[in-house]
């Protein structure tokens, strides 16, 4: 569908238009010109929907929604808070490097909470050099106090957190395309959701393991590559060497050790040799040695120099190959490597596989939280197209007999106006690429019932006009034009309660939506302007007696 | 053919049997509600719902020794038709732990403790707490936002308020009353439901319009008479196609009822009600509504003029 049609509302507007002049030029028209016009309008739907549902896997041109064709639908939340840590946690790095490069002397720099941080026991002398450094290095979007004794606070402005939030939530949605488009989904749909704007629908149909797809976007996979200066097997062997506190340009990781349920921690330098954004692929692979299976990457020019120089200046020393903050491996550096690099860790081929992947699609700028969950089996879903065609099929049946019945020939003018709505409806569909949901089916269930009141509205109107004594011609004309009225009032109310259901969102209902807004739309050009058409097409230019009503 | 000839029904003579009728059942329905609650889904309550496709016909009571452990006080309940082999199990209470993977354990204890007969598909839903609150507040929110401007559409082409009022009215005892037979009927407040519920909020406002519109016709030519004589005629005069439109619709949603699957039973059935219940709130409760309205304003015997 073109994007600019994606907008119900833009859809609607479009749809009406078409519709209503359609209907206005053809109306003013001789039978011949409108016969021409509705026919080929009628014909263009039938194309559009052919074939309806494709054989063999193929898709048809009826897009069917995840109830019908099995998959999966995700709400996620973006724990954007990750984001600004993470930003904070940099600039800390920064002003302290800074103003150790300058001879400044601090007490300490650190994060107050997610979107401020501190700068304390600055020498007195000195404040205004160490503000210089924080005015310099964070200009905009942030607002620095000094509330004195040597102290500084930093914290971001509203709006500031405000972008940097949506831009977390933008990276997450251009790092979950990547993953998904790894993982072989045909018409994935991954945006924005919710009012809080920090929640992502993703809706994978017809995902065959649905265990995989949620393991691949969920992973954060932030990779680090950094130095290892000492290893022990808890905490506090490991700090005894540094008087019990973490130097401010180390940190502590931990990691699996060769016993099971025994961490292993490392102390490792803060500043990463090179992160996951250095690379430029990842595959996974086999060690030639152990059999075991890994992850080859290959960087990319800037990794590549940077990688270089750094294994050539430490080698003999351990690197801590840190996914998401656990220390997968930490193999000795042999000798100065270029270009490329292998991650070993205990990886099952599965796992080496799925880290490829999600390495290769890069890293997500925070992590995320499910917030709902929603699988449907292929089988369930044929089971409830099988249901809902039954339903629609019974339904048309036996308003054709009764219609035939009830008001004979013109019966079948009005089983003539239903097929037409229903092939406008489902053409629409076709054509816009809207999305046939389960709800969807009770959606057209519904038009023909609202089709059905359309004409019995009109017929009922005629049959009046005839006992009040009316030609049959000017009975018909009075009929539609008197109803008229009351057609355009009873579908723009029933347009407004579906335009509600627009608002919910969520995939079947939104489905339910569509189609009863496109359904009463082609209602209203079948049942009035097509079943016209049909009456004065029948009686032609004959002196007509009697109608068969 | 026809159904009826000329029918000429005293509608509005007993209204208030009618009425109070309606107030009892709404009474009884926010009673019970209130007393029982409504029986939410998954997706309002929040909470994990698996259906899974067995092998073989599967036997319910081995499945609930199997995941004794990990599903306590779950309902395990056969879904859809027999020869199907699902089962609907849906863990008791809301959400414990993360969203995701929710309903692995229950997985895993079936593949080891009732291993003849594997699962062969399984569908499921998991829904956190925050998305459950956020949708029950948004159907409300929509309901009542979709009567406002239905009832501010009815105002402006009537021109009258009292058109308008009398429509939500209705509308609103249609939603009241589908909501208590739901809750008699213990049935689950889905999604699915909830757009059942919108749409009769546009459906049964339709019939209302019908016989409103015949009544704007009518005044215009009758300025004499009274409003309700009015109203009474403007119903008879639309009782055919009441008949007819209604019943077509009825037998049609019946079908969805009845054969649209499992997915679908919960819509169909607040679609049945509400349009049987829809018919009848337009001549019992939309037409009163506006006499006594206009009785109100004037404190006399009204007159057709004053509608207009």
């Amino acid at each position: 569908m073109p994007p600019a049609l994606q907008n119900p509302v833009t859809l609607w507007f479009v749809l009406t238009a078409a519709l209503a002049a359609a209907a206005y030029f053809g109306l003013r028209q001789e039978l011949r010109l409108r016969a021409v016009l509705y026919g080929s309008f009628l014909i263009a739907c039938l194309v559009a929907i052919w074939p309806p549902y494709g054989k063999d896997g193929q898709p048809g041109k009826i897009h069917l929604g995840l109830d019908l064709r099995g998959g999966m639908h995700l709400v996620l939340q973006v724990m954007t808070d990750d984001a600004l840590n993470a930003t904070i946690d940099d600039a800390v790095q920064i002003v302290r490097d800074q103003a150790t490069r300058k001879g400044i002397t601090f007490g300490s720099v650190q994060r107050l909470d997610t979107t401020s941080f501190s700068v304390e026991g600055v020498e007195p002398a000195r404040v205004k050099d160490a503000k210089a450094i924080v005015q310099d290095f964070f200009r905009d979007g942030w607002e620095i106090r000094e509330p004195g004794d040597g102290r500084l606070l930093v914290k971001m402005t509203d709006l500031f957190v405000r972008q940097k939030k949506e831009q977390t939530v933008k990276e997450a949605i251009k790092t979950l395309e990547r993953r998904v488009n790894q993982l072989g989904v045909a018409e994935p749909v991954i945006a924005a959701h919710g009012n809080q704007g920090d929640q992502i629908l993703v809706q994978l149909p017809g995902v065959t393991d649905p265990e995989q797809a949620k393991r691949v976007i969920k992973t954060t996979a932030q990779l680090a590559l950094k130095l290892v200066d000492d290893v022990s097997t808890s905490r506090e062997a490991l700090l005894q060497t540094t008087g019990g506190k973490v130097p401010d340009d180390k940190e502590v990781v931990e990691g699996q050790g060769d016993t099971p349920g025994q961490p292993v921690f490392y102390l490792v330098r803060r500043e990463a040799v090179i992160t996951g954004r250095d690379l430029k692929n990842a595959r996974a692979g086999v060690d030639p040695q152990t059999n075991a299976p890994d992850v080859q990457f290959t960087l990319n020019p800037q990794g590549a120099e940077k990688f270089k120089r750094e294994t050539g200046r430490n080698v003999g020393k351990r690197l801590a190959i840190i996914l998401d903050g656990i220390v997968a491996s930490a193999p000795t550096i042999q000798s100065q490597i270029a270009g490329e690099g292998v991650i070993t860790g205990r990886f099952s081929a599965t796992e080496a596989d799925e880290l490829s992947k999600v390495l290769r699609a890069g890293a997500l700028p925070a992590s995320l939280k499910y917030l709902q969950e929603l699988t449907v089996g292929a089988s369930l879903g044929k089971d409830s197209i099988r249901a809902g065609v039954m339903a629609s099929a019974a339904g048309m049946a036996f308003i054709t007999v009764f219609m035939l019945v009830y008001y004979k020939m013109s019966g079948l003018n009005a089983v003539v106006a239903l097929t037409a709505n229903l092939l406008i409806l489902l053409g629409a569909m076709a054509y816009t690429g809207a999305t046939l949901t389960l709800p969807g089916i009770a959606g057209i269930i519904l038009t023909i019932g609202v089709g059905v009141d359309t004409n019995v509205l009109v017929f009922e109107r005629i049959r009046e006009e005839l006992r009040n004594g009316r030609a049959v011609r000017a009975a018909i004309t009075n009929g539609f034009e008197r109803v008229w009225i009351t057609i355009l009032d009873t579908h723009a109310t029933a347009l407004i309660a579906a335009a509600f259901l627009f608002q919910f969102g969520t995939g079947p209902i939104k489905g339910f939506a569509v189609t009863l807004v496109m359904g009463l739309i082609a209602n209203i050009f079948a049942s009035y302007f097509v079943s016209k058409f049909l009456f004065e097409w029948v009686l032609g230019k004959r002196q007509v007696q009697t109608l068969s009503i | 053919m026809e159904i009826l000839k000329n029918p000429n029904f005293d509608f509005l003579g007993k209204t208030r049997y009618f009425v109070a009728a309606s107030l009892l059942i709404i009474l009884a329905g926010v009673g019970y509600i209130a007393k029982y609650g409504l029986h939410y889904g998954v997706e309002f309550s929040g909470g994990t719902q698996l259906i899974l496709k067995f092998q073989n016909p599967p036997q319910v009571d081995r499945i609930r020794d199997a995941v004794s452990k990990q599903a306590p006080g779950a309902v395990i309940q056969t879904y859809g038709d027999a020869s199907k082999n699902q089962v609907l199990i849906r863990l008791a209470g809301a959400l414990q732990g993360e969203v995701e993977n929710a309903g692995r354990p229950v997985l895993d204890a079936l593949k080891t403790s009732y291993a003849e007969n594997p699962v062969v598909e399984s569908s499921s839903e998991v829904v956190g707490p925050i998305v459950g609150a956020e949708l029950r507040r948004k159907a409300i929110q929509l309901t009542v936002l979709g009567l406002l401007f239905q009832f501010i559409y009815i105002w402006f082409r009537f021109k009258g308020a009292v058109w308008g009022a009398a429509a939500t009215v209705a509308v609103f005892h249609d939603v009241l009353v589908t909501l208590a037979f739901l809750a008699f009927f213990r049935y689950e407040i889905t999604l699915n439901v909830i757009a059942a519920l919108l749409t009769l909020v546009g459906y049964s406002v339709n019939d209302t319009i019908v016989i409103f519109d015949r009544a704007r016709e009518n005044l215009r030519h009758r300025r004499k008479d009274t409003l309700r004589a009015i109203l009474n005629d403007s119903l008879n005069q639309t009782l055919t196609r009441t008949l007819i439109s209604n019943g077509t619709t009825f037998l049609a949603v019946l079908g969805l009822y009845l054969f649209g699957g499992e997915v679908l039973r919960g819509f169909g059935f607040a679609m049945v009600i509400g349009i049987l219940v829809g018919t009848y709130s337009t001549i019992y409760i939309a037409s009163p509504f506006v006499i006594w309205w206009q009785g109100i304003k004037e404190k006399r015997p009204p007159a057709a003029k004053a509608a207009l």
